[in-house]
């Protein structure tokens, strides 16, 4: 056990005073901030040429609202104050109106297609003379060469059936009170459960903070990832580069393979903890000074440095295991294609665990070992988490499956580390894990 | 005393038998050569001793241990494919590999700091191996394999790719190691450097042990049947001679592989031209391990067994 702790103590101290290590300590934070700052300065960038529309209105009785609304939203609504300077921050609309004689079969749907598309349109919308018919109600058809710019239907959307709610609440005769009162929005809040303490005394329910809801499982998904990420391809990297720099040899002549792939993978775990800890500490910190210092029960900090020790344990195992069976980089990733799929289930997951974390499907793929670590935190991380056989299960499945995957992939790494040529294939590394 | 004691050990990979049946012992303070063409066995049998790969039979004991954990802090070893940590230093690198061979740490420093004013790398210590020039990684990586004052140094081509000034620190050091009671193995196939450092030599080809002994026992093996000869005649013919075998061009001088009386061939030198040097002897290493290994062997044994097949076919 000594010399492992030799050898995981080598591999840490040099990872941990590596030029890379602080590179990379520095820029993820950097990257994530500059994606955030980019975010916020392209939000502005928008797009504010005219978009002109052309309403054929068969009804007769909703253009003049629309034009009006368009008028309105031009002088109101598209503009934000900074410092007291008005700022347009959306496209204008301009409406006009395309008149059709009652009866008429000629096809003014093409004229104004070419309209649209020599650029003298935007877009072009038809109401249907019976959207007024409460009974059968028609459609609004709007036609556009630019089907992912969006705002404009909206907005065409919520003024027409505004208007057409206004003028059947006008054929009832109904009074502005009644209007108002038909139409109120009640406000629904989220709370929590309330509490009973130890000493008798009830706790209020809390009111639930959606964001800091989802945010708290997201971010730990999104770290524990990026140091799965982090620490087991640059595993792969540090165990292939020994064996072409012929330093495996030389190593395994005072050590056993397997323990010199358990010190790799100790050092390395280490590392990934590191990481880990000083990104945890200063999220902290950060959420502590803005008054959020709470807002991370403390049990699940605990949680995240279990699950995420026992991922990089698996995957550090497994890309140690690829590294040492192959002796060029390009036939490692070759075989590192499908173990990266086992790294990126648990993100094509999230939504729907987020969404719906007590269902049977988030109930059964968070016992899939390779995928409980992630899964099985997002769970715990969003009230009021699975049931305690749940936690014990995954908790007894995915420690099995890590001590399988250290096993075999010393044995893997035996063979391996020594040997030369060819990468082996899938079914000659299962070999080599059952061979004595 | 025997360090190492190899006993009926096979080794396959796949179909190929890289050892076959071998038993060999290797005994306490001595200096051991293992020859053998490339793809011979010897890399294999090295890593066998040091328990890096497993025999499928027979039995390994290294200094008295048959288990890897028992014996391996005790050993030295120098791959032939040499690897260093080049971005670490040459003082940070030999600390680790002692303390890989269990040394402590102080102990680590004081026999690292010895081997490096032996080989006079100090001003080196602090620097990175990848700043080191060849020949300084070669002895970086030597002081590596006897950091920890092994019984027994395993040496795979310990003077591969170095100049004759860092062969010669090298060999001297391998030198006062066995006086100081160091068994080393070394394998090579500089054959000269074999028959100058060698107690005893071991041959392996195409997987059997075709050699084993002292130098003296293994060349009179093969008698007195060489001929160092230096003359102003040509190869071509020499070989024209009744009773030369063989004929090795050394460049200078000619060796000799005879079957008739040499009398009778100094005689047909000396009426076909000047001759400056002749000398009856027991053939060299290199003469021996080409007899055994070289393409004329391989034509020979080729064609006994055909002889044996057309036998074979006649009766």
């Amino acid at each position: 056990m000594n010399k492992v702790l030799v050898v995981a103590r080598n591999e840490y101290l040099i990872a941990i005073t590596s030029k890379a290590f602080l590179i990379g300590l520095f820029m993820m934070p950097v990257f994530m901030g500059g994606a955030i700052v980019v975010q916020l300065l392209t939000r502005d960038q928008v797009d504010l040429s005219e978009r002109k529309l052309a309403v054929v209105d068969k009804t007769g009785r909703i253009y003049q609202t629309i034009e009006k609304s368009a008028a309105h939203r031009n002088e109101q609504e598209i503009f934000t104050e900074e410092d007291g300077n008005k700022k347009q921050t959306q496209a204008k609309f301009l409406i006009e109106e395309f008149k059709v004689e009652d009866g008429s079969s000629d096809r003014f749907d093409i004229e104004l297609a070419r309209r649209v598309k020599e650029g003298e349109l935007f877009a072009y919308a038809v109401i249907d003379a019976n959207v007024l018919d409460a009974a059968q109600p028609g459609q609004v058809s709007y036609y556009t060469q630019t089907p992912s710019y969006q705002t404009l239907l909206n907005w065409l959307r919520g003024v027409v059936n505004g208007e057409v709610k206004r003028i059947h609440i006008e054929e009832m005769q109904l009074s502005p009170e009644s209007v108002a009162a038909l139409t109120q929005q009640i406000p629904v809040k989220q709370f929590g459960l309330v509490e009973k303490d130890a000493d008798g005394q009830v706790k209020e329910a809390k009111e639930e903070n959606r964001i800091l809801t989802f945010a708290v499982p997201f971010a730990g998904l999104m770290l524990m990832f990026m140091m799965i990420m982090s620490v087991a391809p640059a595993m792969l990297n540090n165990v292939l580069e020994e064996k072409m720099q012929k330093i495996s040899e030389f190593l395994v002549s005072s050590i056993t393979p397997f323990q010199l792939m358990l010190g790799k993978l100790l050092g390395s775990v280490a590392v990934g903890l590191t990481l880990s800890a000083i990104y945890l500490s200063a999220t902290f910190a950060l959420a502590y000074s803005y008054g959020y210092g709470d807002a991370v029960r403390p049990e699940l900090y605990v949680w995240f440095v279990f699950y995420l020790f026992v991922a990089l344990v698996i995957f550090g195992s497994i890309f140690s295991a690829i590294g040492a069976a192959c002796s060029e980089i390009r036939d490692a990733q070759s075989l590192m294609t499908p173990v990266m799929l086992l790294v990126i289930i648990p993100m094509f997951c999230m939504g729907p665990i987020l969404d719906s974390p007590s269902s049977t499907f988030s109930k059964v793929i968070s016992l899939f070992p390779p995928a409980t670590p992630m899964l099985m935190f997002v769970r715990i991380a969003i009230p009021p988490g699975p049931a305690s056989w749940e936690i014990v299960l995954s908790t007894i499945l995915v420690v099995a499956f890590a001590l399988a995957c250290v096993w075999a992939a010393g044995k893997v790494f035996r063979i391996g580390v020594l040997s030369q040529g060819q990468a082996p294939s899938f079914a000659k590394l299962i070999s080599w894990v059952f061979t004595k | 005393m025997s360090v190492v004691n190899i006993t009926n050990v096979n080794k396959t990979y796949g179909k190929h038998l890289a050892v076959s049946n071998l038993s060999l012992e290797v005994p306490q303070g001595s200096l051991y050569g293992f020859i053998g063409p490339n793809g011979s066995g010897k890399t294999t049998t090295i890593r066998m001793i040091l328990r890096i790969i497993h025999p499928d039979s027979g039995s390994i004991h290294v200094l008295g241990a048959d288990s890897a954990a028992a014996a391996n802090d005790q050993l030295g070893y120098l791959p032939e494919e040499r690897g260093l940590y080049k971005k670490l230093t040459v003082r940070r690198m030999l600390l680790y590999y002692a303390a890989l061979k269990g040394m402590s740490p102080a102990e680590a420093s004081s026999e690292a700091k010895r081997w490096l004013t032996h080989f006079e790398l100090t001003n080196w210590a602090n620097k990175k191996i990848e700043t080191l020039s060849k020949g300084m990684s070669q002895k970086v990586q030597f002081i590596a394999s006897i950091i920890a004052r092994p019984k027994l140094l395993i040496l795979d081509e310990p003077f591969s790719g170095l100049d004759p000034v860092n062969t010669e620190a090298i060999r001297s050091t391998i030198l006062k190691l066995r006086e100081a009671g160091t068994t080393v193995i070394f394998s090579t196939h500089d054959m000269e450097v074999a028959e100058k450092m060698c107690d005893f030599v071991f041959m392996i080809y195409k997987g059997n042990k075709v050699l084993d002994g002292t130098l003296a026992s293994v060349k009179s093996q093969y008698g007195a049947d060489s001929i160092h000869l230096r003359w102003d005649g040509s190869s071509e013919q020499l070989h024209q001679i009744q009773g030369v075998q063989r004929v090795v061009d050394m460049g200078r001088y000619q060796e000799l592989q005879v079957a008739g009386d040499p009398q009778e061939i100094l005689r047909t030198l000396v009426s076909r031209g000047s001759v400056q040097h002749f000398e009856i002897t027991q053939p060299s290493l290199h003469d021996i391990f080409i007899r055994i290994a070289g393409p004329e062997a391989s034509m020979d044994a080729q064609s006994s067994k055909n002889q044996n097949a057309e036998f074979g076919a006649a009766s």
